[in-house]
C-alpha cells in the first residue's frame, strides 16, 4: 500500500523555503524554527518507537550529546561549526552503539527504563565534568542570523524526513523493522538478524537527534544539563509521536505541530502555571493511549481506509478485510 | 577503611527496604506483563501521605502504615482496570501502549505533586528517629540508627508476609499460575481480571507503605519518584527478570552501592554508578546476576 500523502511533501517544502521572505518578524521565525526542530526530534523518536517497537526514553540524552559535542568542539578545540555539527551526529551515533549493545537485548519494557536510566546517568555526567561546565552550562559565540538557522534546521529535518521516508516506507528495511516489532522470533525464523536491525534503527534514530542538538546549541547559544539533557526532550517527543500516530511518518509531524503550538501558547499566556504543563502532558499521553491508541493520523487514516474497503466489499466478495494484528 | 563496615551496615539496612519495592514490582510484572513506570511516584505519594498524616494526627508513621496501605491499595485496585483496558486493546502494540500509559501517569503524578507540595524537601519524624545503637568489636565502631533497624524489620515482615501469601494461599497459587500462563490459568478457574486488580492494589499499597518509611529514613520531596523507579528497575533486572529469589541480593547490593557512594564519593554520582553496574552486568550476563531470569 503506497501512501499518497507524500505528494504533499514538495509543495509544503516550497512554501517553507519561501516563508522567511514573507515573515519579517524574527519572533515568529524563531517559533517556526523550533517547531521544525521538534518535528525532526519526533520523527527520529518514531523510528525506534513506532517502527521497531522499542521506546527510547533516553532520546533527550542523544540530543544533549549532540549539543555538547558541538559546543565543546567549537569552544575548546576551536573547530568551525560546519565540522563540529556532523561530529555531534557521529558521537550521538556512537553513543547509541555503545548504549544499545547491552540494552537492546532487553525486552521492550526493560529497554525503556534502561534508556531512561542512561539519560539520567548522562545528565549527571554533564553535571560533574569540567569540560561541560557542570551545572553552569556552556556559552557559545552568538551568531545572530535567524534566517540561517531557519534554513539549517529545515535542511536537517527535510533531509531526515526524506531519508526516513525512503528507508522506512520504500525500502525493505522498514518492513524488516516492522517484522521485528510484530514478532522478533518469527523475524529470526525468516532469516533476519533482529539485534543487528534494532541496532541500525537505534543509530538511525540517534544521529539526526544529535545533529539537531548541535544546531540547537549554536542557535540558542547557551546549553546546560537541565535544558538539553532533561526529561522534557524525551517526554515531549513521546507525546508528539503517541498523539500524532506511532509507526507512521506523517503522524509525528502532525503531533509535533499541534503539541508545540499548544506549548507555545501555554507558555505565552499561562506561564504562571508552568507546572500544570507537566500534568497536561501526562494526561495527553494517558488519554491518547486509552482513546486513540493509533494516534490522530492513524485514526484518521484507519477510518478512511475502512470506508474504502467497505465500498470495495459492496462491489464483490473478493476484497476482504485483513485480520487485526497482535493479540 | 574504618568507615567500610559502617558503609556496609548502612547498605544492608537501606537495601532491606528496596526488597519490598522490588518484590511488589516484579509481582505486578509477573501478572500483568507490564512495567509500571509510576512505581516511584506511588512511593512519593506514600511518603507524602505519611508526612501529612503524621503532621495532622500526630501519630507515629509506623502506626499509620496499615492505614496508608489500605488507602493506596484501594486506589491501585480502582486504577488497574484502566491499565487492563489499554493492555487488552487490539489496536497497535498493547504492551508498548501499556508502557506509554504508565509513563504518562508518572509524568502526571509528578506534575500534580509539584503543584500541590512544591519543591521543598522534608522528613517525617518518628519515635525511632532519634536513638541509635553503638557496637564496638575488633576495633571497628558501628552505629546503627534505630529508624533504619526498624525499617529493616518492617522489610523482613513484609517480605515474609508476601512469601506466605504467594506460597501458602489459594490466591498466591492463582497469582503464580497467571504469571506462568495467563490463558491456561483462566481455563483452570483463576479469575484473571480480579487477581490482577488485587495484585496491582497490593503492589501500590506496599510501595506507598515503603514510601512512608523512606520519608522517615531519608526525605520526602515531589521529585524523588524517578530515582526510586530506576532503583526498582535496577533491582529487578539485576536479580534476573521474574526470578524472585534473586531480588533480596540485588536489593542489598543496591543499598551497599548507595551507602558507599554516600560515604566515600559524592552522593550525586550514585545514579552514574548504578547505571555503570547495570551496563556491565547486562553485557556479561543479560539474564541477571544469577543467570536465572527470562
Amino acid at each position: 500500500m503506497k501512501d499518497k500523502s507524500i505528494h504533499w511533501g514538495l509543495p509544503i517544502l516550497l512554501v517553507l523555503i519561501a516563508l522567511p521572505a514573507v515573515i519579517q518578524d524574527t519572533f515568529f521565525l524563531r517559533v517556526i524554527t523550533e517547531a521544525i526542530m521538534w518535528i525532526g526530534l519526533a520523527l527520529a523518536f518514531d523510528v525506534l518507537a513506532g517502527y521497531t517497537g522499542y521506546l527510547n526514553f533516553g532520546h533527550g540524552a542523544f540530543f544533549g550529546v549532540g549539543a555538547y559535542t558541538t559546543a565543546i568542539l567549537m569552544m575548546q578545540a576551536h573547530w568551525p561549526f560546519a565540522l563540529a555539527l556532523p561530529m555531534g551526529g557521529v558521537l550521538a551515533g556512537v553513543g547509541a552503539l555503545i548504549a544499545g549493545l547491552p540494552t537492546l537485548r532487553l525486552k521492550g519494557a526493560y529497554f525503556a527504563i534502561a534508556t531512561w536510566a542512561l539519560s539520567r546517568a548522562v545528565q549527571q555526567l554533564a553535571l560533574i565534568m569540567d569540560i561541560t561546565g557542570g551545572p553552569d552550562g556552556m556559552r557559545l559565540p552568538s551568531f545572530l542570523n535567524p534566517q540561517f538557522f531557519y534554513y539549517l534546521m529545515l535542511a536537517v529535518v527535510a533531509a531526515t524526513f526524506a531519508l526516513l521516508w525512503y528507508l522506512l516506507e520504500c525500502s525493505p528495511f522498514g518492513l524488516k523493522l516492522k517484522a521485528i516489532r510484530e514478532d522478533d522470533q518469527g523475524a529470526m525464523a525468516l532469516g533476519l538478524n533482529p539485534t543487528k536491525l534494532k541496532m541500525q534503527a537505534f543509530i538511525l534514530s540517534a544521529v539526526p537527534t544529535g545533529v539537531l542538538g548541535g544546531v540547537y546549541a549554536y542557535w540558542i547559544t547557551f546549553i546546560d544539563p537541565a535544558s538539553t539533557l532533561g526529561d522534557l526532550v524525551s517526554d515531549q517527543a513521546l507525546v508528539m509521536v503517541v498523539f500524532g500516530g506511532m509507526g507512521t511518518l506523517i503522524g509525528p509531524v502532525i503531533g509535533a505541530l499541534l503539541i508545540f503550538a499548544f506549548k507555545t501558547l501555554f507558555w505565552a499566556y499561562l506561564s504562571d502555571f508552568q507546572l500544570l504543563y507537566l500534568i497536561i502532558l501526562g494526561a495527553v499521553i494517558a488519554l491518547s493511549v486509552v482513546f486513540i491508541p493509533n494516534g490522530l493520523w492513524g485514526t484518521l487514516r484507519g477510518a478512511r481506509s475502512q470506508k474504502k474497503t467497505e465500498e470495495k466489499k459492496d462491489e464483490g466478495p473478493a476484497a476482504k478485510l485483513s485480520p487485526s494484528e497482535g493479540e | 577503611m574504618e568507615l567500610l563496615p559502617q558503609a556496609l551496615m548502612d547498605g544492608i539496612l537501606l537495601g532491606g527496604i528496596y526488597i519490598t519495592i522490588a518484590i511488589a514490582f516484579s509481582l505486578t510484572y509477573g501478572v500483568m506483563h507490564i512495567i509500571d513506570f509510576a512505581v516511584g511516584e506511588w512511593i512519593m505519594f506514600g511518603a507524602f501521605a505519611g508526612y501529612y498524616l503524621n503532621k495532622w494526627t500526630g501519630l507515629d508513621p509506623f502506626l499509620l502504615l496499615p492505614f496508608v496501605f489500605l488507602i493506596f491499595a484501594l486506589i491501585g485496585y480502582l486504577i488497574q482496570p484502566v491499565i487492563h483496558r489499554v493492555l487488552s486493546g487490539n489496536k497497535g502494540n498493547p504492551l508498548l501502549m501499556g508502557l506509554v500509559f504508565t509513563f504518562g501517569l508518572a509524568i502526571m503524578f509528578q506534575g500534580i505533586a509539584l503543584t500541590v507540595f512544591g519543591f521543598y524537601s522534608n522528613s517525617t519524624p518518628s519515635v525511632f528517629s532519634e536513638g541509635s545503637f553503638f557496637i564496638e568489636k575488633f576495633g571497628f565502631f558501628l552505629t546503627i540508627s534505630s529508624i533504619r533497624l526498624a525499617g529493616l524489620i518492617y522489610a523482613l515482615a513484609i517480605t515474609a508476609a508476601l512469601h506466605y501469601l504467594l506460597k501458602k494461599t489459594n490466591f498466591g497459587l492463582g497469582v503464580r499460575a497467571l504469571a506462568l500462563n495467563r490463558d491456561s490459568a483462566g481455563l483452570m478457574g483463576v479469575n484473571g481480571k480480579q487477581t490482577a486488580s488485587l495484585v496491582y492494589g497490593l503492589y501500590v499499597g506496599v510501595s506507598a507503605m515503603t514510601g512512608v518509611l523512606i520519608g522517615c529514613i531519608l526525605s520526602v520531596s515531589a521529585q524523588m519518584g524517578t530515582e526510586y523507579t530506576i532503583f526498582a528497575f535496577f533491582v529487578v533486572v539485576l536479580a534476573g527478570m521474574g526470578y524472585l529469589a534473586g531480588v533480596p541480593w540485588a536489593a542489598l547490593l543496591l543499598g551497599m552501592v548507595q551507602s558507599i557512594f554516600l560515604i566515600y564519593f559524592n552522593p550525586g554520582h550514585t545514579l552514574l554508578a548504578v547505571f555503570a553496574i547495570l551496563y556491565i552486568i547486562l553485557l556479561i550476563s543479560p539474564r541477571g546476576l544469577f543467570g536465572r531470569g527470562v
